[in-house]
């Protein structure tokens, strides 16, 4: 009986203690983000970028960077933007990171809220006047953009097999089922982009019975693919592209969501040949800008000088052919060489959602997307 | 220091180690999303990203059991009623399956459907298929280590008897008599244990499937976002509710079998060794392809991790080369090497090790201690050091990384031995129920007989005990480096940064590279085969030592 | 010399009430009595492998009715020989001895040449004198004997229970032999008690 006693006053003053440091930790981490004044870091030599796969950050481009600065780099590659908002989140307070790359302008404001951010002091100039509209502080530099839209399989989508769509709905058509691809506006931020297009589309159409969400509960029981990643969306499901050269094909889809010059990439890579096509609807493309940032609390020094590198000129010129996305820097355009410029699409007419709008209503689309793809 | 002590220090080091990790955790979502079981369970039908998940669990889980029992039972069956040459040999192979790490598994079986295998892949409707017959390839072996011994150590005058008797005349009625009450509680066990495996499948479910998901790999993709206050609350809520069904139904499994367990040992006829089997030659026809059946995925692993797939427009070229395994032994800025993955993964397997084995030893020698003079309250502690068996590894992961980490984040990070925390939590159980089992079998007067000759206790652990037990110390410690080695699902949640990255956990992020990078399935899979050996040498180990038709896991 | 008083302990009913022992130096005691009336319980509470619940044991004018069984040099041989299948005939001896003389006792107890003699391939007869040469390397200043040779044959049990005998005397070792056998008892010990 004793002992029954002794164990069991251990066993709960255990946890108690446990759930005592459980409650400090809640009200630890509390205090406003510092003004720049007074930022205080360490600068270590080293420089840990968090981000998803970002093509353009190929070994060579980084080795250039640590050989010009001395810095030496190190990738934190997880899944998607939205892993890298997560991972943000995760450790407030105690980053690991210094410079966060691959944030756009739906995923932005919400670390700018929870001042996950600190402001660089890198040299940038000669930006485009357009990238700069979404944002245009010192928070987040702006390194590519690129219009957001759906991609098809000009082969499949030839008027025999399938009709290419003159309206969002007519993917909802039983001709459609299972055969469109896109990415979650939950974690990736292509998905977010078009999300916020059919926000846009929908509140402009001729329709006024219907709303965005009704589209897709419509598409969700169509049988839409909706994946974690453009990545898996793009070449794991998607005829059109590169993706049946890869390991891992599926090909169940020929409508998906990208980017409007995408088909622009696959012809230079073909030698100026596609079979992918732009679908250019009024309103379904979004205008996507992305950024890089230095996270709180991380090497100033090293992400504002990284920061600069990738916005020089020399640099990010390369945009269009070492990362596939347009470049920030004024006058620059996509190459003409294998029919890249050529098979690239720019949208007649963008969505038109304001960066003010996001801010004030992304949590509650992403609430109402949610909703409405469980409706099904 | 009394040996009560020890145990009672043991105790509150475990569950400071094992069971506080978890509170924190929970404790933490619930103070995010609210205490409301009804509101976490209903959660689950309400968000599109786990929607589905715990039909598409219970489903997989159910018919990944049936297919098991459907085919491992004839298999037990034939090694355990016949005579075969290399019987040893046979069973070796074909119980291997079970201690290879659920990532590999997912690489063998991913290339065996894949364009350069047979090519299926890209037809959905085989990925359900695939995903079973994966899911029984593991669990084989646990039909068989469970029914096998039973049947082979039967009284032959049992079924003697049943011959003669009316019920017995057929084949049927000496099934239905004699066979299915003999082997339902090990069947039963086999079943039980599979459907836990299978009910937490992460691994193979991720790569086998695309898009499908079982509560494990769900939890998994939502982790990351789950745990911060004000942010996506509706995660944390999905968290709270399928782990709680998890939970629940893995204690359910564990019951059960755990009843059955002790049905069983009463009701075995005891073991005759110098049984007389015959030799089947049709039995061939089961056992040849249960063992190719076991050792096509493994062997296809190695093969395909020197075979380059270049494909482009217009043409798909196959060439056999290390490319791939120099890619994975190089390290980029965004991929460590495999050198610098097998360094962490052994260093926390001996980490693992160093503080699972005495730990686990500790709690057990207090069970068994206790079980002599307060058997009920033993019973307790052997439950209570079973419960992580309950807890899946992402939660465990779940646990490290909003429990633990959360005390002091800073110092967490900073530590490389971090990850080693969940590594830890896994395999103490595990020690427990290798070392109780011995340490009841020594009879007691041996220790007494020591006490009398004047050994001294501390002298009597290291000369006698430790000895005497050391086929069960050696199983414990491969078993223990083996899971840790092969720990996935807890790794994957807990370790995002590159210094942490164990083999597994390379191994998934090798294959998760994007674009049209040729090398990286070879690589991933270069991994996987060393993955793989390693497992094999430790099995093998194991095999060696392991107490011969004991009708056990292990 | 062991001084036994008032020893007594009942588990559900009384194994043994009031039980006095007194054992001079070389003195050879046997306890009788019928199977299961608790004389293997008595030697294990002399010895120290169970409590007493009263009573008080004195050796060689210390109380050691508290001490614990690996402190009390009291030696004692088990009902089957306890060798540890770990260790060969050899590595047993040591454990009661570490530095002793193997050949010369395994000379004296008729084993000569057995030092890398596996336990399995033992006798019960040769394990039991395996068993009680360690046993008194480990030079106990008493030694209980719990039915050691109850399990050989009759022919085998006398040879051997003589020669443990002589040993004990040779040495002075007073000894306790616990037999359900009187007949053995009056062979073996100088006295007997029987206990109901």
């Amino acid at each position: 009986m004793k002992n029954r006693i002794v164990l069991l006053s251990i066993f709960v003053s255990t946890m108690m203690v446990a759930g005592c440091i459980s409650e400090a930790i809640e009200d630890s981490v509390n205090e406003d983000s510092p003004n720049p004044s007074e930022y205080v870091w360490e600068d270590d030599g080293e420089l840990v970028i968090v981000t998803y796969d970002v093509y353009g950050l190929t070994d060579e481009m980084l080795s250039e960077f640590e050989n010009q600065t001395g810095y030496e780099i190190s990738l934190m590659k997880l899944d998607d933007a939205g892993s890298v908002l997560n991972h943000l989140m995760q450790h407030k307070g105690v980053q690991i990171a210094d410079l966060a790359v691959g944030l756009d302008n739906t995923y932005l404001q919400t670390a700018i809220d929870n001042q996950l951010l600190w402001e660089h002091f890198a040299n940038i100039s000669n930006i485009k006047p357009e990238v700069l509209t979404p944002y245009n502080g010192p928070l987040a530099a702006p390194f590519d953009h690129g219009y957001m839209c759906l991609n098809y399989d000009t082969e499949m989508v030839d008027g025999e097999n399938l009709t290419v769509p003159t309206s969002l709905w007519d993917l909802t058509n039983e001709e459609w089922n299972g055969k469109v691809a896109i990415p979650s506006p939950e974690t990736s931020s292509p998905g977010r982009a078009f999300m916020t297009a059919t926000v846009d589309y929908f509140a402009n159409d001729e329709d006024n019975q219907t709303e965005w969400t009704d589209w897709w509960t419509a598409m969700s029981a169509n049988d839409a693919i909706i994946t974690t990643g453009w990545s898996e969306a793009y070449e794991t499901h998607y005829t059109g592209g590169y993706g049946e050269y890869t390991e891992g094909y599926v090909g169940d889809a020929h409508m998906v969501v990208s980017y409007c010059h995408s088909p622009g990439v696959e012809s230079w890579y073909n030698g100026n040949w596609t079979k992918s096509a732009a679908l250019d609807l009024p309103r379904s493309a979004f205008h996507q800008v992305e950024y890089a940032s230095a996270v709180e609390g991380g090497n100033l020094d090293a992400a504002s000088a990284f920061i600069e590198y990738l916005l020089s000129e020399e640099v990010n010129v390369k945009m269009p052919t070492e990362n596939f996305m347009y470049s920030v820097i004024e006058n620059s355009d996509l190459p003409e060489d294998g029919g890249y410029r050529y098979h690239s699409t720019v949208p007649t007419l963008a969505a038109n959602v304001s960066a003010s709008d996001i801010a004030l209503n992304m949590e509650s689309w992403l609430e109402d997307w949610n909703a409405a793809m469980v409706a099904a | 220091m009394n040996s009560r002590h020890l145990g009672i220090l043991a105790v509150c080091a475990y569950t400071i180690l094992v069971i506080v990790p978890l509170w924190l955790a929970i404790d933490r979502l619930i103070w995010i999303s609210g205490f409301d079981i009804v509101n976490w369970i209903q959660s689950l039908e309400r968000n599109f990203v786990s929607q589905g998940a715990f039909e598409f669990t219970l489903i997989q889980a159910t018919i990944s059991t049936i297919a098991t029992l459907v085919i491992g039972i004839p298999i037990a069956w034939q090694l355990g009623r016949y005579k075969w040459p290399h019987d040893y040999l046979i069973r070796s192979i074909l119980t291997m399956p079970f201690v290879m790490p659920s990532i590999v598994a997912a690489m063998g079986f991913l290339h065996l459907i894949s364009e350069s295998g047979l090519d299926i892949r890209s037809n959905k409707d085989t990925w359900f298929a695939t995903l079973i017959i994966a899911h029984a390839w593991f669990n084989l072996s646990l039909v068989i280590r469970f029914c096998e011994p039973v049947l082979s150590t039967l009284d032959p005058k049992m079924e003697e008897q049943m011959l003669l008797l009316p019920a017995g005349r057929t084949k049927i009625g000496r099934i239905r008599n004699l066979w299915i009450p003999l082997l339902t509680p090990s069947i039963a066990a086999a079943a039980c244990m599979t459907f836990v495996f299978s009910f937490t499948s992460f691994a193979l479910v991720k790569w086998i499937t695309l898009g499908e998901n079982t509560l494990e790999s769900m939890m998994a993709s939502i982790g990351s976002s789950a745990g911060i206050n004000g942010y996506m609350i509706s995660k944390n809520e999905i968290i709270l509710g399928s782990s709680l069904i998890q939970f629940t139904i893995l204690l359910l499994s564990l019951w059960i079998m755990s009843v059955l367990q002790h049905k069983r040992q009463s009701r075995l006829p005891k073991a005759s060794e110098s049984i007389v089997k015959m030799k089947n030659k049709s039995g061939w026809f089961i056992v040849v392809p249960a063992i190719l059946f076991a050792i096509t995925p493994l062997i296809t692993l190695i093969i395909s991790s020197f075979r380059v797939r270049e494909s482009g427009p217009g043409s798909t070229t196959y060439s056999w080369s290390t490319a791939g395994w120099e890619y994975a032994f190089t390290s980029t800025s965004s991929l460590p090497s495999a050198w610098d993955a097998l360094f962490n993964s052994v260093g926390y397997a001996l980490t693992a090790l160093a503080i699972a084995l005495p730990l686990g030893w500790m709690l057990a020698q207090f069970i068994c201690d206790l079980e002599k003079v307060r058997p009920r309250l033993a019973r307790f502690f052997d439950l209570f050091t079973m419960l992580p068996f309950a807890v899946s590894s992402v939660m465990i992961g779940l646990g490290v990384m909003l429990g633990m980490i959360r005390i002091d984040a800073e110092f967490f990070y900073s530590l490389w031995l971090t990850p080693a925390i969940a590594h830890v939590m896994i395999t103490t159980p595990f020690v427990v129920r290798i070392i109780l089992p011995a340490l009841r079998s020594i009879d007691p007067v041996y220790d007494e007989c020591a006490r009398t000759l004047g050994i001294s206790k501390v002298k009597r652990f290291f000369k006698i005990k430790v000895p005497m037990l050391r086929g069960s110390i050696l199983i414990a410690t491969i078993f223990t480096l083996a899971m840790s080695m092969g720990e996935f699902g807890a790794s994957w949640v807990v370790t995002r940064n590159s210094d942490w990255t164990t083999l597994p956990i390379m191994i998934d992020s090798l294959r998760s590279i994007p674009y049209n990078n040729s090398l990286t399935a070879p690589a991933a899979n270069a991994v996987a085969s060393v993955l793989m050996l390693i497992a094999l040498i430790l099995f093998i180990s194991t095999e060696k030592f392991r107490p011969r038709r004991d009708g056990g896991m292990f | 010399m062991l001084s036994c008083k008032g020893l007594g302990k009942s588990f559900d009913k009384v194994l043994f009430d009031d039980f006095n022992l007194d054992l001079q130096s070389g003195e050879i005691v046997a306890i009788t009595g019928p199977s299961g009336c608790g004389k293997t319980t008595l030697l294990r509470c002399i010895c120290g492998l169970e409590e007493l619940d009263e009573g008080q044991i004195i050796l060689d004018g210390k109380d050691i009715t508290n001490t614990i069984a690996e402190e009390r040099g009291i030696g004692m041989i088990f009902q089957k020989p306890v060798l540890y299948p770990h260790l060969d005939v050899e590595g047993n001896l040591r454990l009661g001895s570490r530095d002793c003389d193997i050949t010369a006792t395994l000379a004296e107890v008729e084993l000569t040449g057995f030092e890398s003699r596996r336990i399995e391939t033992l006798s019960g007869g040769e394990g039991q004198r395996i068993a009680l040469a360690r046993a008194l390397l480990a030079n106990p200043s008493v030694l209980l004997l719990d039915e050691p040779f109850s399990s050989l044959d009759e022919e085998l049990s006398d040879k051997l229970l003589s020669d443990v005998r002589e040993f004990l005397k040779r040495r002075n070792c007073p000894a306790v032999l616990v037999t359900h056998n009187l007949d053995v008892a009056k062979k073996f010990a100088d006295s007997v008690i029987s206990i109901k």
